[in-house]
């Protein structure tokens, strides 16, 4: 028989419940909430350098605007998210097999083949982006207007701008892709402040509950949950 | 140096559904049984539990319940003159890890194969002739009829708890089920799960046109429900958290739900996690084993003696320890001789997204098995000499999430990113449906798995090597489904349409995920010289090896395989109790 | 606080007025109840079985450790007594002990040194044991339990409760006399209440306390036998009133509870648990049978009746269900938390799923005066022990990470509250002290 984690004695209870005080005085979500989050611009990141932050501010901006209707990757914190992303086991491709040769060429249907891990492949990505935008444009991206940002993320998007540095992976692939679930995911991972995206598209988060709900075709009406009890 | 371990009657190589079936009907013969599981231990509580499992970051995205590439992978060619290169992260499937294995984290979608479907060369050349088979296609007879297997689908189904709708019990024709599907002995252990507004659509559009939808036979409890074994599982609540996920709500069958708890009261049963198998022992003659040679998590490496080895792994993994190990002749493409490793298959799938503007679908109300179905294009619904192809497809709706970082369906042309981007999200999500058809691929003479030359394991053993590519056969078959997928769609009036099948040329990518339906490589069969396995299961050339799981399919099913997975490793474990137990020889 | 105070006051009142007496009489061991022939020897299994209706290894097995080597803390409201190594070790265990001696034990609550036992070993019922099963026991503890040699922390209560010739006092006023005598014409309902008023010490939890802490009644001629207790805060509930669970389930809802610690309506949780798993799933067949005739015999009402199948109408859904189904926004945070945290396994009916996911409607545990059950497995969830019948442990994951005590006892006053529950309101305060585990 198993007995992880049972806790049907009096004994049992009274630790689970003594840890239970100590990890919530530490991540519960009202106590948490009090403190508002620390502005972008005074954030200190945990991987990107202050030049590297500039840039992520600017480019997931772009990737997901404040205009519009709906919250932009600003308002909802992503550059955080990523930040810690790449700090984590993402970052380092802890869960990837790394051992060479690599061929960094090889056809994309290969799947991922650079010898670089997604942190490296921002460092080396963003250093050459900028360089780019500073021979063509004098001024590094996040310096840029908008119109011409925009224009040189879908030229990076569209292979335009070619990044040796990279090797072989793509660089703006992994900025779009982690930009969105850094909107997206929930908001224990630093991204969707305040789940303002979750409300946006009418998604309701960590609910997990819905057998009430099958076969309705009315709107679902209640807000998001999220994984620390957080509501909206 | 090995340590050497205490003997065991039988040790088991990987804590799944199909590991921990034999070891529950082992140890009912008293045998002393070891698992031997790789991976961490699991468990509902703590391990899928709620908030924390609902998570799509970390287990949809990150795949926390996955095997990670890094301790275990393989490489990936399309064609024999290509080099492989490593599948380096996950993308197109995503085997299991820990106890459980794939059993915690697929949708449960439980499937019985067609009668044909297990005689296909027979059915094929019966029927249409034997001249309609492509010179490369290598599909085979499995060796084994479906009423032969009936009793042990019936019986995993009651293990695991299946809710459906029969469409023929014994013969008669039930309303409502599916009409095409082979005769089963009685109805399903649960009535079907209710049904999400998509596929109630998609099975009126369906209907009208003359097609016999019913419910997608699941592994998703409808209502409360007790196994054979004792074993609970309580009503689905379409948390919208499923494949991919461990069930939060004991809901999906799984061996944790089905069997776990009940093998583990077994005194005569024990397992130990974070213990990789890196061989199994030949004895000398090499017609046993002697057990298997497997490393701790402290890096020690302990021969576990045993008298009867069961590999109950991942199907990929099978096939790597039987090649590391010298269990059956290597395959080789250029003679076509040899078994092991030979007609690898996958499982050929496409899908059309409809939109609707005005319809709200409520996405995240989804269950891993919820949908409908219509089988009018199965195997035995085909003239395969008219349409120019062997196989068929399932077609269906139904939704299984709405978590919006992995199913955020848009219309085709909107832009990627920008202001119009997260618009679109906003308009589109909650508005769009799809119709998919999941389909037959067959094995060809260059689809196979070996060892790879270059590449080394964690333990510095060779990682496999997967030669693999989608053939012209398969494509049509596709597309022959598109074409009937496409009017259904079309009936139902979306505001926008947008249909994804593989066409002429298509190379097998990595990168998008398809399925984790890999099958063959050890298949079983009526000859040595053909099949790697005999119809027990067991290995032809060492006869106290058996290997479970999809390994022995010699091509893919149209349906997902765990029904049948399950169903033979009953269909073996009775072989193994009743014959091999007795009197320990190769059974055929 | 007061119970307690008033508890000590008697104690030691009842102690000084009978220290005289306690000088001069002397102990007197209880005989032996019943004949038993003198070369009696148990059959194979029944001293273990006994063992299992006593449910010996509850106090006696520490969590993880050695069977019966004692060492498990019992909480008494007068602190922590340590359970004993009844193993038959000679020196730390009991393997020095004779027949009689182990029956005075059983019996009377005296050890072999004279020493009275509190009475967390409950002697009081113990006492109306058979010889037939004093002698089996004692066979099982002296043969067929691994001996270790353990020491035990040593019980150390504090003034006065560390005067143990206070229990003397105590026994004088508190036991009721030795012996079981079948009251009924149906051997059946003899039966059932001979383990549920002996071995099985029901009453031990279920009975309420009289002034001086004994058990009020022990055995069903007396009016406060088994109408609900208190351990450790939790609520013991009724089994007697014509609305407590025994009497409103049906008797193969009441046989599957005690079985596999869950029916249709429940799910056991706390000690209960403990009861089940070492005990209850163990009973036979005819002993299962027996306690429930004997539960529903001696209860108020007519007993439930059996369940007919589900028509498969749908009830029109009740208040607190149509508000839940309506994910309407505006709603409380009451219900708003149960919709986050408990719909998913308990549905929006609180009726949850047979011998699944426990009904929340109705729930004794949900309604009980005492809360303290309610919020223990609200903050830190619970585990369904592994039967025989039923091998999952099904557990429900705690809260108490996620839901503030503020959450917590808005969701607690929602359930008592919800469905066709009535009772009142949970205050933050409380949610505060459960938390911390005062």
């Amino acid at each position: 028989m198993s007995t992880r984690d049972h806790s049907t004695t009096r004994r049992g209870f009274l630790q689970s419940a003594a840890a239970g005080v100590a990890v919530s005085a530490m991540t519960h979500p009202a106590m948490a909430q009090k403190q508002p989050p620390v502005a972008l611009e005074e954030y200190s990141p945990t991987y990107f350098t202050a030049e590297e932050w500039t840039f992520i501010l600017a480019a997931t901006a772009r990737l997901i605007p404040s205009e519009g209707d709906g919250p932009g990757a600003t308002e909802t914190r992503v550059p955080v998210f990523i930040d810690l992303q790449l700090a984590g086991d993402f970052g380092n491709a802890a869960d990837w097999y790394m051992e060479g040769p690599h061929v960094p060429d090889a056809p994309a249907q290969f799947g991922y083949q650079s010898p670089l891990t997604p942190a490296e492949v921002y460092r080396a990505g963003i250093a050459e982006f900028d360089e780019w935008c500073r021979q063509n444009h004098n001024a590094p991206f996040a310096e840029l207007d908008a119109a011409t940002q925009d224009a040189a993320l879908t030229a990076l998007q569209k292979g335009d701008i070619k990044l040796a540095s990279t090797q072989g992976a793509s660089f703006f692939g992994l900025l779009l892709q982690n930009t969105k679930e850094g909107y997206f995911a929930d908001p224990l991972y630093g991204g969707n402040h305040g789940m303002a995206a979750w409300v946006h598209i009418g998604f309701p988060g960590a609910r997990a509950s819905y057998l009430e709900w099958v076969g309705i075709d009315k709107p679902y009406p209640l807000g998001p949950v999220s994984i620390s009890g957080e509501r909206a | 140096m090995a340590t050497n371990a205490p003997k065991k009657d039988v040790v088991i190589v990987g804590l799944g559904w199909t590991g921990s079936i034999l070891a529950m009907e082992l140890c009912e013969e008293g045998l002393e049984v070891l698992a031997l599981e790789r991976g961490d231990d699991r468990d509902t509580v703590p391990d899928f539990k709620y908030p924390e499992v609902a998570d799509e970051l970390k287990y949809g995205v990150r795949y926390g319940f996955m095997q990670k590439p890094r301790n275990s992978t393989l490489t990936v060619r399309r064609t024999l003159e290509e080099t492989a290169l490593p599948y380096r992260m996950l993308g197109s499937f995503l085997p299991g890890d820990g106890v459980g294995g794939a059993g915690i984290h697929w949708n449960g979608h439980n499937w019985r194969p067609m009668v044909e479907e297990l005689r296909l060369r027979s059915y094929v050349e019966e029927s249409f002739g034997a001249d309609i088979i492509p010179e490369d296609m290598t599909i085979q007879d499995w060796g084994v009829d479906y009423d032969e297997l009936e009793p042990y689908f019936d019986r995993f189904e009651k293990v695991a708890g299946i809710a459906g709708q029969a469409g023929n019990i014994n013969g008669k024709i039930v309303e409502g089920g599916n009409p095409f599907e082979a005769p089963r002995s009685g109805d399903f252990p649960m009535p079907p799960l209710p049904q999400t507004v998509d596929a109630m659509m998609f099975a009126d559009a369906a209907r009208k046109m003359g097609y016999h939808p019913f419910p997608r036979p699941a592994a998703n409890a409808s209502q409360a429900y007790t196994n054979p074994y004792g074993m609970q599982l309580g009503p689905c609540n379409f948390c919208g958290f499923c494949e991919r996920f461990g069930c939060l709500n004991y809901s999906k069958s799984s061996p944790q739900t089905c069997v776990l708890a009940a093998l583990k009261r077994k005194s005569n049963f024990s397992y130990k996690v974070n213990s990789e198998v890196l061989k199994v022992e030949l004895a000398p003659d090499g017609k046993t084993a002697t057990g298997v040679t497997y490393v701790t998590a402290e890096g020690e490496e302990v021969f576990q003696p045993a008298d009867l080895v069961i590999l109950a792994a991942y199907q990929l993994h099978n096939v790597h320890l039987m090649l590391l190990s010298g269990i059956g002749q290597p395959y080789d493409p250029a003679t076509g001789e040899g078994v092991t490793g030979k007609n690898y298959a996958y499982q050929m799938n496409g899908g059309t997204s409809l939109f609707f503007k005005d319809i709200e679908f409520n996405p995240f109300v989804g269950a891993g098995s919820n949908g409908m179905v219509i089988d009018d294009f199965a195997i035995n619904q085909i003239d395969f000499g008219k349409e120019g192809f062997i196989g068929g497809s399932y077609i269906s709706s139904g939704t299984t999430n709405g978590q919006p970082i992995r199913s955020m369906r848009l219309p085709p042309g909107t832009p990627s990113w920008g202001t119009a981007w997260k618009q679109a999200t906003k308009e589109w999500y909650g508005h769009s449906m799809s119709i998919g058809s999941h389909g037959s691929n067959m094995a060809y003479r260059d689809t196979y798995l070996d060892l790879d030359p270059t590449y080394k394991d964690r333990h510095g053993r060779p990682l496999m090597r997967m030669t693999f590519n989608w053939k012209p056969n398969d494509i049509r078959m596709t597309q022959f489904m598109k074409t009937k997928i496409e009017p259904i769609a079309e009936s139902m009036s979306p505001d926008i349409m947008q249909s994804s099948y593989k066409s002429e040329g298509a190379m097998y990518d990595v990168r998008p995920y398809q399925t984790t339906h890999n099958v063959g490589g050890a298949i079983m069969g009526t000859d040595p010289k053909t099949s790697a396995l005999n119809r027990y299961l067991q290995s032809w050339d060492v006869h106290n090896v058996f290997v479970m799981g999809a390994t022995a399919f010699p091509q893919n099913l149209q349906y997902n395989p765990t029904g049948m997975v399950g169903g033979l490793a009953y269909w073996s474990a009775n072989a193994i109790r009743k014959d091999y137990l007795p009197n320990p020889r190769p059974l055929v | 606080m007061k119970t307690l105070l008033k508890i000590i006051g008697l104690l030691v009142l009842l102690g000084l007025v009978a220290v005289a007496a306690i000088a001069f009489v002397p102990i007197r061991a209880t005989p032996p109840q019943g004949q038993v022939a003198a070369d009696f020897k148990p059959a194979e299994g029944q001293g273990e079985y006994a063992m299992r209706l006593a449910d010996c290894a509850a106090c006696h097995t520490a969590e993880g450790g050695k069977p019966f080597a004692g060492g498990r803390p019992i909480e008494s409201p007068f602190g922590t007594i340590w359970s004993t190594n009844i193993t038959p070790d000679p020196e730390t265990g009991i393997g020095g002990y004779t027949l009689d001696e182990f029956r005075h034990v059983l019996y009377d609550g005296v050890r072999r040194d004279g020493a009275h036992l509190y009475p967390a070993m409950p002697y009081e019922n113990y006492r109306m044991a058979s010889e037939e099963d004093v002698r089996a026991l004692y066979d099982y503890f002296m043969n067929g339990v691994e001996p270790v040699k353990s020491e035990v922390k040593k019980t150390a209560l504090d003034f006065p409760f560390n005067q143990r010739w206070g229990i003397r006092v105590w026994d004088w006023v508190g036991l009721a006399s030795p012996g079981f005598k079948p009251r009924y014409n149906n051997p059946v309902l003899n039966r059932g209440a001979y383990i549920v008023e002996t071995l099985g010490h029901c009453g031990a939890c279920h009975s309420p306390r009289t002034p001086i802490f004994a058990q009020d009644g022990t055995d069903g001629t007396s009016d406060g036998f088994l109408r609900g207790g208190e351990i450790a805060g939790w609520s013991a509930p009724d089994l007697r009133g014509a609305k407590s669970a025994p009497q409103l389930w049906s008797a193969s809802q009441l046989k599957a509870y005690l079985a596999s610690g869950r029916n249709n309506h429940s799910a056991v949780t706390g000690e209960m648990s403990l009861v089940v798993q070492d005990s209850l799933q163990y009973l036979t067949n005819e002993d299962l049978d027996a306690v429930v005739a004997y539960l529903r015999h001696i209860g108020d009402g007519d007993g439930g009746k059996e369940e007919l199948p589900a028509s498969g109408e749908k009830p029109a859904p009740d208040a607190t269900t149509a508000l839940l189904n309506s994910a309407d926004p505006s709603m409380d945070l009451g219900p708003r938390l149960y919709l986050d945290n408990c719909g998913a396994c308990h549905f929006t009916n609180g009726k949850g799923a047979d011998g699944v996911f426990p009904e929340l409607d109705g729930n004794s545990l949900v309604t009980a005066d005492q809360v303290t059950g309610l919020l223990h497995v609200i903050l830190n969830g619970s585990r369904l022990p592994s039967t025989r019948e039923r091998p999952a442990d099904l557990a429900m994951p705690g809260f108490g990470k996620r839901l503030s005590d503020e959450e917590v006892a808005a969701l607690a006053t929602f359930l008592r509250g919800a469905w066709s529950n009535k009772a009142g309101p949970v205050d933050t305060a409380t949610v505060a002290a459960n938390r911390s585990g005062s």
